[in-house]
């Protein structure tokens, strides 16, 4: 199990950290399974792309 | 929304009791999911057990690091804080992550991060666990 989680590529690593907390939130929040489905989809491509956008905008700064 | 189900809301609602509540809690801190498991509500439950069970042994097996109780710095007692939240998972850290934590590479890193987000995580839905219990919210 350590070799399968170690070897993770950064995106995989935040992918699983967006599917986790997106998923919960998504229950503690919404009622339904429509509602939830919804925030679930809209938080984890949100942490997706604000984290590849802030990933973006640092770029400059690491040459 | 109709009065049956307004009605039947409000049923629920004054079911609980604080011994309920409480009891949800703990069992929710302890292990995660426990909580709503104690209350029947068993797609929440195995939902936050796969969640926080699963980004806390990831970030256990990614080689995190996991915070201890005694340090000085109020960072670490932070991140302490924050990692106890995962309950049952803190006290078998050592257990999952035999080979220890190495936070000199980035999924170390990553690791301690998703284990004290897995905490914190836990620790909302034990705060929902008592709130169901104690009858405030259906």
């Amino acid at each position: 199990m350590n070799s399968l989680f170690s070897g993770l590529t950064h995106f995989q690593a935040l992918a699983l950290f967006s599917l986790a907390v997106s998923l919960t939130f998504a229950f503690l929040s919404k009622r339904g399974a429509l509602e939830r489905a919804k925030y679930f989809a809209w938080a984890f491509l949100a942490f997706l792309l604000v984290a590849i956008g802030i990933g973006w905008l640092m770029y400059p700064f690491s040459q | 929304m109709n009065e049956a189900v307004k009605q039947e809301q409000q049923e629920q609602q004054g079911a609980g009791s604080s011994a309920l509540g409480i009891t949800a809690a703990v069992a929710g801190w302890a292990i995660p999911g426990l909580g709503h498991l104690v209350l029947r509500q068993w797609s929440k439950a195995l939902v936050y057990f796969l969640c926080v069970g699963g980004l806390a042994t990831a970030g256990l097996a990614m080689r995190g690091g996991v915070f201890g109780g005694n340090s000085p710095d109020m960072f670490d007692r932070l991140g302490f804080f924050a990692d106890m939240g995962t309950g049952v998972f803190y006290f078998l850290a050592h257990t999952i992550q035999s080979a220890g934590p190495d936070v000199a590479h980035a999924s170390g890193d990553y690791g301690t991060r998703m284990f004290a987000t897995a905490g914190m995580l836990n620790l909302l839905t034990v705060l929902e666990a008592y709130e169901i219990g104690r009858g405030r919210r259906a």
